[in-house]
């Protein structure tokens, strides 16, 4: 435990470090884990593509990544090239198209489907943990926990696997897969046909990410029932909805949004495996598609954006904690 | 105090938190579902073949048959049983989620003793090694994990140790950190007790109670993963696990046709119930086991 007695903002340092530490640690791995593996790193490092190489060219291959250096040389020359934001050439998606040009077009696709879902997530399960909360051990209770317990337990990309059939297949009511369809149509269209394409993605999300907003705002709701300012809200006469509601929900807001977003990297999971089932054209399935075709610099590409995106979501929630509630302020745990 | 719990008490009449004994009573009724559930799936690995007709390994009918004619399920893309790979399915699961999660709480456990118990450099670096794995984002690390060890069901166990151990030591850590500050740990190290000898007569008894439900929630979380990681092709193809049956049933369509209803359904809910069986379980340990969650 750290001690209260720390300067204000010392919090603030030691979080910005602590994220370019475990940032500098990530990028570390992501160097060092192809040239740990057994084998050729050079295969490791550039893909697939060096089987069908001549020898000479693998030579000049190897020596324009570097990978004749030493390691520690390799090693700087990796990090000033991502310094300048170079990670490489996709073989999988060729025609010279660098990684992060591939990133980018597929970012927006899954940060949408992501936050979206969430969002739609935490607005159901969070009023539906606070109902719970106060009907606790009653058998609405245990029967929506047990609902949830069950929704926990389902892999998210069978879900999937069972609404398609029915939704896309037997009824014909949403298509089966992919972002848009072909061709793009034009206008205003094309925006109904993205939607159209991302409600089964979003519906598998967002039951998968539920039961999280769910179980936390139910438990911190338990922890406030019999506390002084509850307490003070009855007193003073409020209505039931007004105390449980207003007074009780709102002041655990704050925390299940930082839950929620510590959590994240838990729940970026699933969007890998269910982007992968519908073909959904963002980060997941490329990743998945960049292990098939052993395109290793976008895969580690990808894992980069990952990390950073969560580390960052990471961050901004402590900073926004910090801000939001002064009781944290100071650098307490 | 009293006069104002008085008070309080008044105040909540029907909203009083249940008693112990409401709260028991439901802990019941979630043992004995979940143990239920877990006996069940334990039967089937066990003697899978006391109840699989077939060698789900082998080719027995013509591929993508539908239920009847003495296969209970119908039959894959190759012709296999696929009610047969299902039970023998149940073996892969269980014993990828109990040797995942004994390695990874072991570990999680020596880490977070030691982290806890010691304060130097190494438990420094340890706990950064702990945060590091913790803020990866899980499946994607999974995917470049299994990317470079090749796909094979131990490199499938090797990976999910490695991303399952750091959850257990951080709790088991903090712990330790409530406990190696109790007067009685204290009088102990005043004492001359050797460190070994505090550690385990004196702070791992507090910890133990975490280690055993992290116990069932890690294999819980590992056989969900390993589900994934074979529908995604990265385990052992060869491996009879359901996520693989999962993965087939995609590459080869047939989850868009009928096939859905008996090779994709009931696949799926065995991971399921094995999850879900888990995951009660452990709520029901973690409530007996730490008594002030029965307020929960």
């Amino acid at each position: 435990m750290r001690p209260n007695s720390q300067l204000p903002g010392t919090g603030f340092v030691n979080r910005l470090a602590a994220y370019f530490i475990t940032l500098f640690l990530a990028v570390t791995l992501n160097f060092f884990l192809p040239r740990a593996m057994p084998g050729d790193p050079l295969a490791l490092v550039a893909g697939n593509s060096v089987r069908q190489m001549g020898e000479e060219h693998i030579t000049e291959l190897r020596e324009s990544m570097g990978l004749d250096q030493p390691l520690g040389e390799q090693y700087l020359r990796y990090l000033g090239q991502l310094a300048q934001g170079n990670l490489g050439q996709s073989y999988r998606f060729s025609g010279g198209r660098s990684v992060a040009e591939v990133l980018g077009e597929r970012f927006l696709w899954t940060f949408s489907l992501v936050f979206i879902s969430l969002g739609v997530a935490t607005l159901i399960g969070a009023p539906l943990g606070a109902w719970a909360a106060w009907r606790h051990g009653n058998w609405r209770d245990v029967g929506l926990l047990s609902a949830f317990f069950t929704l926990r337990s389902i892999p998210a990309f069978w879900l999937a696997m069972i609404l398609i059939p029915i939704f896309a297949v037997k009824w014909r009511l949403l298509p089966v897969g992919d972002s848009y369809s072909f061709p793009r149509p034009d206008g205003f269209q094309q925006v109904t046909d993205v939607i159209y394409h991302a409600i089964l993605p979003l519906v598998v999300l967002t039951l998968a990410y539920i039961p999280t907003p769910f179980a936390i705002m139910r438990s911190s709701m338990l922890s406030v029932v019999g506390s002084d300012y509850i307490l003070t809200a009855r007193a003073k006469g409020l209505s039931e909805w007004a105390v449980r509601y207003r007074h009780a929900m709102r002041n655990a807001l704050l925390p299940l949004v930082t839950i929620v977003a510590l959590d994240f990297g838990q729940l970026l999971g699933g969007v890998v495996v269910i982007e992968t089932v519908f073909n959904y054209r963002g980060l997941g399935s490329m990743m998945f598609e960049a292990v098939k075709g052993r395109d290793y610099p976008l895969l580690q590409g990808g894992f980069l954006l990952f990390t950073v995106g969560v580390l960052t979501i990471n961050l901004l929630a402590e900073l926004l904690y910090t801000r939001l509630d002064p009781r944290v302020r100071g650098g307490g745990q | 105090m009293s006069q104002l719990e008085l008070g309080a008490a008044g105040l909540m009449k029907e909203r009083a938190l249940p008693s112990p004994k409401t709260s028991g009573h439901r802990n019941r009724w979630v043992v004995v579902v979940g143990g239920c559930i877990l006996s069940a799936l334990i039967f089937l690995a066990l003697f899978p073949g006391a109840i699989a007709p077939y060698d789900p390994a082998e080719t027995v009918a013509r591929p993508f048959l539908p239920p009847g004619q003495g296969h209970l399920l119908g039959t894959n893309d190759i012709g296999q049983d696929l009610f047969s790979e299902l039970v023998w399915g149940t073996r892969v699961s269980l014993v990828t989620g109990i040797i995942v999660s004994l390695l990874a709480v072991s570990i999680g456990s020596i880490v977070g003793l030691s982290a806890g118990y010691y304060n130097n450099l190494g438990s420094t670096a340890l706990m950064r090694l702990v945060d590091l794995t913790l803020a990866l984002p899980f499946l994607p690390l999974v995917i470049l994990l299994a990317a470079y060890l090749g796909s094979s069901w131990r490199n499938v166990v090797i990976i999910l140790i490695l991303v399952s151990w750091a959850a257990p030591a951080r709790l088991i850590r903090s712990r330790v950190l409530e406990t190696v500050h109790q007067p009685y740990v204290e009088s102990a190290v005043a004492a001359g007790g050797s460190d070994n000898r505090i550690i385990f007569k004196h702070v791992w008894p507090a910890a133990r109670s975490i280690a055993l439900v992290q116990l069932v929630m890690v294999a819980a979380a590992a056989i969900l993963a390993e589900a994934s990681l074979s529908f995604l092709g990265l385990g052992d193809p060869s491996t009879k696990s359901w996520g693989t049956m999962l993965y087939f049933a995609q590459a080869s369509g047939a989850f868009l046709g009928d096939a859905w209803l008996w090779w994709v359904l009931p696949t799926g809910l065995m991971i399921t119930l094995t999850v879900l069986g888990l995951v009660l379980l452990g709520y029901a340990l973690e409530h007996r086991l730490e008594p002030r969650l029965n307020r929960r």
